[in-house]
């Protein structure tokens, strides 16, 4: 068969189809560097794009858990030197105690120490009734009042659990209630044995010095063992959670580096290709107008 | 039988006017050079009877038979067949890239961005439970999300709609669906009528080609053949042909199968089509966004959150909900969260409205994709065959100029051949018996 014949309109339409994919090129090339981005539209990459949909969801769930985390140790730090305070309270009192509780000490001192124990009881009242971000720390789900009224020392809180979310399905319990480390002023906790050992230094009973010297004692120190254990499980939250939030932080860079892998353009790459493109495209245009002028015309008289 | 001494100026004459003719088409080509849908033409030469002489036979010269136009309708089918696929494709892709836009993704501004502060908003809500702000701001969010999910529903309509009335222009009474079918039928009377005159309507019927090349874009073209150079019509698989010789039925018979443009808008366009199907997954989500958030929310509140119309594919927040109304927990505490941490925990998982809605996403990029290719290819394809068409119909500026000179030195060539005779005569006529003048 011979060669098959080439006609004007041919040559034309192929040179204008083979510029036209060539720009087609170029402009895309061109998109993707000012953008930045490899997927511009889901039908660029449609299984990238969910990737990407999917991975930026991922990220944004974990910057969320780290507000959260960091939400969880703000108020763990704060329940955590509260109740540092209250421990030195129980402390001093268990000096105040240890000083004043002995039979020979004369009645008007051992009134003055039993005015330091009332003292004591309004401070640890007032620091079981401090607040994080105007949010009462020990008075449960009940964050609006405050646990502790000045005339009694029933706890006002109630007795739920504040929780926050730190990873998918993670909730951890970040607050101590007031209940459990100053007690209700009647069941044994630290409220009712200061009042206990305050009552027992004002009375002048055989039975209160007896009560001073031994039942009051191990009450005190039953008291502040029972303060140091809610504050280890505090303590023990907040390392929690700012291990997790560490753990967080590792996670959401090997999303951001992931996201990047799979939505941004690689520059280097890119550059090249648009530089290989555009001589492309200007030899392209160099032929083309070539092939599109000379005919047999310019060669006849 | 006697020969006519005259006999050689008609050979000639004959010689030069078969050139001249030859010349008039070469002209009637190179004038045509760019025309859409133009064959070349060829005048086709035979000698003309000879005559018997005692010795065999003497030739009388040249004549014109035909103007012969130079045309593969093998070629014509083919390429009408992918014609009729880039049509569909690029009207098909065009519509989609449509609601794509629309979708916005991946962006700041999608459904996916929105949904993701939305869930962010309800864990500051838990973090939170008693600020008024979180409050304010989840209201805030939940309104954006809804709106935009109710705008994408919206734009997919209108992509529908848009559809639609492009159909309608192109089939509809007085489209161009219309105007084509009563050229075809128009030119399909002239070329009958030439024919039965006995000429070869060759630039009649080069514009009837070039007008079911055009028709092949809208739908899939049959083409039937009724004798005498009428031909019949026949769009998209239908029963009865849309022009039959020079008849037009109007409005055209139903397509089952009808391919092209025309294909193509009616399933974007059609309640069951394409975007229909994204309309559905759309609200798909929106069902299972309102769904599961209510499962948590209306145990712990006792309302539900969200509110979806389904006959109107509307997303709502429920009215009731408002700062002071809206609960982060339930039982009254103020700082209960339960509520609010187990609607953030929806965030990503599978099952959740997150995957339904990444897998629209998924769904409509590779379909663009698809439409994208379709075209690309069935372009690449039909330009192939246009080639091959060009190649053997189009007029090639060189070989026109070639022939230019070919026919021009042949006429020459007769004008010579004529004057010789004429040289001839003059002895035979001037210079014969005057012997001794």
């Amino acid at each position: 068969m011979s060669s098959p014949r080439i006609t004007s309109s041919m040559v034309h339409r192929g040179v204008l189809a083979d510029l036209n994919e060539i720009a087609t090129k170029v402009s895309r090339t061109q998109l993707k560097m000012s953008s930045g981005k490899e997927i511009l539209r889901p039908s660029d990459d449609p299984f990238g794009a969910g990737r990407a949909l999917s991975l930026r969801g991922e990220l944004d769930g974990l910057q969320q858990y780290r507000r959260n985390a960091s939400d969880a140790e703000g108020w763990t730090t704060a329940t955590d030197s509260a109740l540092g305070t209250i421990g030195d309270i129980a402390q001093r009192a268990r000096e105040l105690l240890l000083s004043g509780g002995t039979g020979t000490v004369a009645p008007a001192e051992r009134l003055k120490v039993a005015g330091e124990i009332d003292q004591l009881i309004e401070a640890a009242k007032d620091t079981g009734n401090s607040n994080y971000a105007g949010r009462s720390l020990f008075g449960g789900t009940a964050t609006g009042a405050k646990p502790y009224g000045p005339a009694t020392d029933t706890y006002l809180g109630d007795g739920g659990d504040i929780v926050r979310s730190i990873g998918p399905g993670v909730a951890v319990v970040i607050n101590a209630r007031g209940s459990e480390v100053l007690g209700n002023g009647a069941d044994g906790k630290l409220l009712n044995t200061l009042r206990d050992i305050s009552a027992h230094l004002k009375g002048t009973a055989p039975t209160d010095d007896a009560a001073l010297r031994s039942s009051d004692i191990v009450a005190i120190d039953r008291s502040i063992d029972n303060v140091l254990t809610v504050r280890a499980r505090v303590g023990a939250v907040t390392n929690r959670v700012s291990a997790a939030d560490t753990r967080l932080a590792e996670l959401e860079e090997n999303a951001h580096v992931l996201l990047s892998k799979t939505e941004d353009a690689d520059m280097a790459a890119t550059i090249v290709d648009y530089s290989m493109q555009q001589s492309v495209y200007q030899s392209a245009l160099r032929a083309g107008a070539g092939i599109v002028q000379t005919s047999l015309l310019d060669f006849l008289r | 039988m006697p020969i006519s001494t005259f006999m050689g100026l008609n050979t000639s004459l004959r010689g030069l006017l078969t050139e001249q003719r030859a010349l008039d088409v070469t002209s009637h080509n190179i004038a045509n050079a760019n025309t859409e849908g133009y064959s070349r033409q060829e005048a086709t030469r035979r000698p003309t009877d000879a005559m018997g002489v005692p010795a065999g036979q003497i030739g009388t010269g040249v004549d014109v038979t035909s103007y012969r136009r130079i045309r593969d309708s093998f070629l014509d089918l083919q390429f009408r067949a992918q014609n009729m696929q880039a049509g569909y494709g690029s009207a098909r892709a065009d519509a989609l890239e449509q609601a794509e836009m629309r979708l916005a993704e991946p962006g700041e501004n999608g459904i996916s961005a929105r949904l993701s502060s939305f869930w962010s908003s309800w864990s500051d809500l838990a973090n939170t439970p008693e600020s008024g702000a979180a409050r304010a701001a989840l209201i805030e969010d939940a309104q954006t999300l809804v709106s935009s999910i109710n705008a994408l529903d919206d734009g997919f309509e209108t992509v529908q709609t848009q559809a639609a009335q492009q159909l309608e222009l192109l089939t509809g009474d007085g489209g161009e669906l219309e105007g084509m079918a009563r050229e075809l039928a128009g030119l399909n009377g002239a070329i009958a009528d030439s024919q039965r005159n006995g000429a070869q309507p060759n630039d009649l019927l080069d514009r009837r080609d070039l007008l079911l090349d055009k028709l092949s874009q809208l739908a899939q073209v049959s083409v039937g053949d009724n004798g005498a150079g009428s031909i019949r019509v026949t769009l998209g698989g239908a029963a009865a042909p849309l022009v039959d010789g020079a008849a037009v039925t109007w409005p055209a018979p139903a397509m089952p199968t009808p391919g092209g443009r025309i294909g193509a808008l009616m399933d974007v366009a059609s309640p069951t089509g394409t975007v229909a199907t994204y309309r559905n997954d759309l609200a798909g989500f929106a069902q299972a966004l309102t769904t599961q958030v209510n499962a948590v929310y209306n145990p712990a509140a006792g309302t539900d959150f969200f509110a979806y119309d389904a006959t109107t594919k509307t997303l709502s927040l429920n009215p009731a909900i408002t700062t002071l109304s809206l609960k982060a927990g339930s039982g009254g505490a103020a700082g209960a969260n339960d509520a609010a941490i187990a609607i953030s925990e929806l965030r990503g998982k599978a099952g959740t409205p997150d995957d339904v809605y990444g897998r629209l996403v998924t769904r409509i990029g590779t379909e663009v994709a698809d439409a994208r290719r379709t075209t690309v290819n069935a372009t690449a394809l039909s330009e192939s065959i246009e080639d091959r068409r060009q190649s053997t119909s189009g007029v090639s500026l060189d070989e026109e100029m070639t022939n230019l000179i070919r026919f021009q030195r042949g006429y020459q060539a007769a004008a010579r051949a004529m004057s010789t005779t004429d040289e001839m005569l003059e002895t035979i006529i001037n210079r014969m018996g005057r012997v001794g003048l």
